[in-house]
């Protein structure tokens, strides 16, 4: 269960020796007939394999940490398991405060409801009252400017108009810790630089963040980094070192260990 | 402190509940003409149907009383609450996939917002149901009894059982997709071994009425047709429809709650 006591040093997150592993089973078997058919030849073999090892850190009351390391690793799994999604395999992952996950923005929409409808809808699903809905209500109209677009069904917005809505329920309404996945190719430049400008203003207000993206931006906005290669965490400390270690590797591939 | 967090809990969860059924019930009928007045027209033409169809076959005299499109549109109306429940909550945990990948949520409350939309649909469908008594009335063919508010007792055993049928196949189908195709013929199945349109005594072969009993399906219709005729249903018969939707709640929700996590996992 979460606790709310924010323990004396202002950690808010910890993550403590999460190991998770799938097996290669899971993964492939999705009807019953393939369960059948793959119990006959005798290929039911649970191969597992590890998705993160090992992999502890704690993040403190107003840091934001970028997330960083080449395409499947296993960083948005281990966004899944902070956030209370996924359960590890082994380890805990404990947060204390509120989170908003802002990962796959746009998506879990109700095409036929109203953009205002499934800002209800979207929001209550992340655990608010209607009270609180309520009284962000304007702020995220305000930040999402789409208009009397507001009041159409969802299926008729664009996928930009989509992301925009997503980010601004998601950015409004008041959580301690922001989880963000690659959300940050999303929408046109005057929008991403207003996303920006948000998370910044966000920072500075105290809240806690914990990034997963690539892009140099991010770099500016994070002043810790932890870098992850397969499954292992590689390095753990100030962005602009780490940046610069993972460019080397990731521009020289030869030249790794 | 802690219980009024509690209390806050439920609260947001009940609301969360409140907008997933009202938004099921405006998709069922999204766009249609006239709208919610489908959930009252649906039962009754399907009823018109059957009884035109069936009422030569099956007909007169041996429904225990109970006026034969009355017994059409009851029958109907109670196994529409599982059908609906069931095939509607059956993919709705994949259905909302994105949402449940990103936040922790309880899983539960989907087909839980499923079998209330169905309860719901029942009320309008009920109204269907006290539409045609009326004219009945005034042919004098049926006579209105106050056993009727018994199916306040009734209802809570149907949901129960819909309400685990729920959770088990939503979660099934995370795992078999196939599930899907599989129990549309389990359904079908179902339907016509419950005697909706035709009588149990018309078959008139006893196998069949001791394999009856086994039928969760056919003590809730029962229970219903006999308050509708104005007979009180035994302790017994009370019983056993609470006895199937308690087990039924039971073991659907346990299954849930084991393979809660392997659910996140395999989305």
């Amino acid at each position: 269960m979460k606790k709310d006591k924010i323990p004396a040093d202002g950690c808010l997150l910890e993550v403590n020796n999460v190991t998770m592993k799938f097996t290669k089973y899971e993964v492939g078997v999705d009807s019953l007939k393939e369960l059948v058919v793959r119990a006959f030849k005798g290929d039911l073999k649970r191969e597992k394999f590890v998705c993160l090892k090992n992999i502890s850190f704690k993040i403190y009351k107003g840091e934001a940490v970028a997330l960083i390391g080449r395409n499947g690793v296993g960083k948005s799994t281990l966004l899944k398991i902070v956030s209370g999604i996924l359960k590890p395999t082994s380890g805990y992952a404990q947060s204390y405060g509120r989170i908003s996950p802002l990962l796959q923005l746009g998506a879990g929409f109700d095409g036929n409801a109203t953009g205002m409808e499934n800002i209800y809808l979207n929001a209550a699903i992340m655990g608010y009252t209607k009270k609180e809905i309520d009284a962000k209500l304007k702020e995220i109209l305000d930040f999402a400017e789409l208009g009397d677009f507001i009041y159409s069904p969802v299926k008729t917005y664009s996928s930009g108009m989509l992301a925009r809505l997503g980010f601004s329920i998601a950015i409004n309404m008041e959580a301690e810790i922001m989880l963000i996945d690659e959300i940050l190719a999303v929408g046109d430049m005057a929008f991403q630089k207003k996303c920006y400008d948000k998370l910044t203003e966000l920072k500075a207000k105290g809240l806690t963040f914990l990034i997963v993206s690539h892009s140099d931006s991010v770099r500016d906005l994070c002043e810790r980094a932890i870098w992850i290669e397969r499954g292992r965490m590689v390095a753990d400390g100030p962005s602009g070192d780490i940046f610069k270690r993972y460019t080397d590797v990731m521009m020289n591939p030869e030249k790794q260990h | 402190m802690e219980r009024e967090k509690r209390s806050k809990f439920l609260a947001q969860q009940g609301y969360l509940l409140t907008l997933l059924v009202r938004r099921n019930i405006k998709n069922q009928y999204y766009r249609s003409f006239i709208g919610i007045l489908w959930t009252v027209l649906n039962p009754l033409l399907n009823m018109a149907v059957m009884a035109f169809v069936f009422s030569s076959i099956f007909g007169a005299g041996i429904t225990n009383g109970l006026d034969y499109p009355l017994y059409i549109l009851s029958g109907n109306i109670i196994f529409n609450i599982m059908r609906t429940s069931t095939t509607g909550s059956l993919p709705c945990l994949v259905q909302q996939q994105d949402m449940l990948q990103k936040t922790k949520v309880p899983i539960g409350l989907f087909p839980t917002a499923n079998v209330l939309s169905s309860m719901v649909t029942f009320g309008f469908s009920f109204i269907a149901l006290l539409i045609v008594a009326l004219f009945r009335l005034a042919v004098g063919k049926y006579v209105f009894s106050w056993h009727i508010v018994l199916l306040l007792a009734l209802l809570p055993a149907v949901m129960l059982f819909s309400l685990g049928l729920s959770y088990f196949l939503s979660a099934l189908y995370v795992f078999f997709r196939d599930i899907e195709h599989i129990y549309s013929v389990i359904l079908t199945l179902w339907t016509y071994l419950t005697p909706l349109f035709y009588t149990i005594d018309v078959l008139g072969n006893p196998t069949v009425t001791r394999f009856m009993s086994f039928n969760p399906m056919f003590h809730y219709v029962t229970y219903f047709r006999d308050i509708l005729t104005g007979i009180v249903p035994s302790a017994w018969e009370h019983l056993v429809c609470y006895a199937f939707g308690i087990v039924a709640f039971v073991i659907g929700y346990l299954f849930m709650c084991i393979v809660r996590n392997k659910i996140a996992a395999k989305l």
